[in-house]
């Protein structure tokens, strides 16, 4: 039985490559350069779609592992899985920039800002969702561990969002709410790049999802032998 | 009384039972405890001022530490003599399995708190005895909060390939909120200050974890 072609990936792909190669050109060249962070503060470009990436895939993780819970659909396991998965990637991107954004402005490669801590926790929560799965032998049982996990994670984002804030604030209010604070230049530069960086995120999560349906098929196809 | 809670009361009726009979798992908590106030010491310079500011901390890292000694052990021996399957064969609510043995932890954690809090007393030096009554709520809500979540992981730890060494990964990202709220609380009762949004914080921490659990609980202890 041959697989049949996966449009959604590619469709994600060409779309995610296109941004990709515009949206450079609109952070260096289209927007303005910000007067106090200064060349700095284009990583913010990349940095702030990195976390909405990140804070969407792992949602998705969490609908998906109700879902999973619910139905036993073994299909909802797989996309709650490779959410986590892209999450965690995104998440990586965001410790990163954050990390080299916050050296030439706050002086200091990590400062325990409340929104990068809470990046910090969610990515340590999503490594443990990704560890489950790796020590579990049972593929049931792992995938109803880590639907359980997913939901207990997800649910902490509130938690670590409002603990976070109690403790410390360091970061620059740009999005305060539902009012935007950039000038207009910066906003469709941003706004592009909310929506390069979703549509990198949908192409990597279709993607994944089939390199793990042909490998669930493999399997299956090796056990018939 | 109806039956979920008479079912939670006899699960937590063996738990404590099996525990006192034994006193196994609460004198190695405590031991490990001790240890881990004592070495904390060690960093610091004797007397430095320092260890005033950084007490609330010592006291919740040793109680959690030792909690998930603790915790681990609450199910691991579950697992002897087909214990797991006779819990599950029981009538008992899956909710009120979970109650039950959490609040056992709770106890048992709590018990270890009162041993730890004369230890930092004595060796750190701390006055706490005008702060004591303050002390209550903020801890017995971090416990909670602790035991919850810790109780729903230590059954699915036990499965793993790590069994018991898992434990530690899934459950301290999780309570870092919660235990954030609670060393924040236990210095601003030391130093005299409010502590209403950290307890606002732990309370709603406790409430939705306890139900989340209670209802999750079930597809952790099916097999």
């Amino acid at each position: 039985m041959r697989q049949k072609p996966y449009i959604p990936p590619f469709v994600f792909g060409i779309l995610a490559l296109i941004c990709l190669s515009i949206a450079p050109y609109l952070v260096f060249m289209y927007a303005g350069i910000e007067k106090e962070m200064g060349l700095a503060q284009k990583i913010f470009y990349y940095h702030v779609p990195s976390a909405f990436s990140m804070f969407l895939g792992s949602f998705l993780c969490f609908v998906f592992s109700i879902f999973y819970l619910w139905k036993r659909d073994k299909n909802c396991d797989l996309w709650a899985a490779c959410s986590a998965e892209v999450s965690l990637l995104f998440g990586t991107l965001v410790l990163i920039t954050g990390a080299i954004w916050a050296k030439p402005i706050w002086g200091a490669w990590w400062v325990w800002d409340a929104q990068l801590t809470l990046t910090l926790i969610l990515w340590l929560i999503l490594a443990a969702y990704h560890m489950l799965r790796t020590y579990i032998e049972d593929a049931v049982q792992s995938a109803r561990f880590r639907a359980v996990l997913g939901i207990i994670g997800f649910l902490n984002v509130p938690f670590i969002h409002y603990a976070t804030k109690l403790w410390r604030t360091h970061h620059p209010e740009v999005v305060r709410g539902e009012e935007i604070s950039l000038p207009p230049d910066m906003k469709i530069a941003f706004f592009f790049c909310v929506i390069t960086f979703f549509a990198l995120f949908f192409a990597l999560l279709f993607k994944r999802v089939s390199l793990a349906k042909a490998r669930d098929e493999l399997e299956s196809l090796k056990a018939k032998i | 009384m109806p039956l979920f809670f008479l079912q939670t009361l006899a699960i937590l009726q063996k738990d404590l039972k099996t525990e006192w009979r034994t006193r196994e798992r609460l004198s190695a908590m405590a031991f490990f405890a001790l240890l881990v106030v004592i070495i904390f010491n060690f960093i610091y310079e004797p007397g430095s001022p320092i260890i005033k500011t950084v007490a609330p901390g010592i006291f919740w890292i040793a109680t959690a530490f030792a909690g998930l000694l603790g915790l681990s052990r609450s199910y691991a021996i579950e697992t002897q003599n087909d214990c797991l399957m006779g819990l599950r064969l029981t009538p008992a609510d899956p909710g009120a399995i979970f109650l039950g043995k959490m609040l056992g932890n709770t106890l048992t954690m709590l018990i270890l708190e009162a041993l730890i809090l004369p230890i930092l007393v004595i060796f750190l030096n701390l006055q706490i005895a005008e702060a004591l009554p303050r002390l209550i709520l903020p801890i017995l809500l971090g416990t909670l909060g602790f035991a919850a979540i810790g109780t729903l992981f230590s059954s699915m730890s036990l499965n793993t390939r790590l069994r018991e060494a898992f434990l530690p990964l899934l459950t301290l990202p999780i309570f870092i909120p919660a235990l954030l709220a609670a060393i924040e609380s236990f210095r601003a009762v030391l130093e005299g200050s409010k502590i209403t949004d950290w307890l606002v914080l732990s309370g709603a921490f406790v409430a939705l974890y306890i139900a989340a659990c209670l209802l999750l609980f079930e597809y952790v202890l099916e097999d």
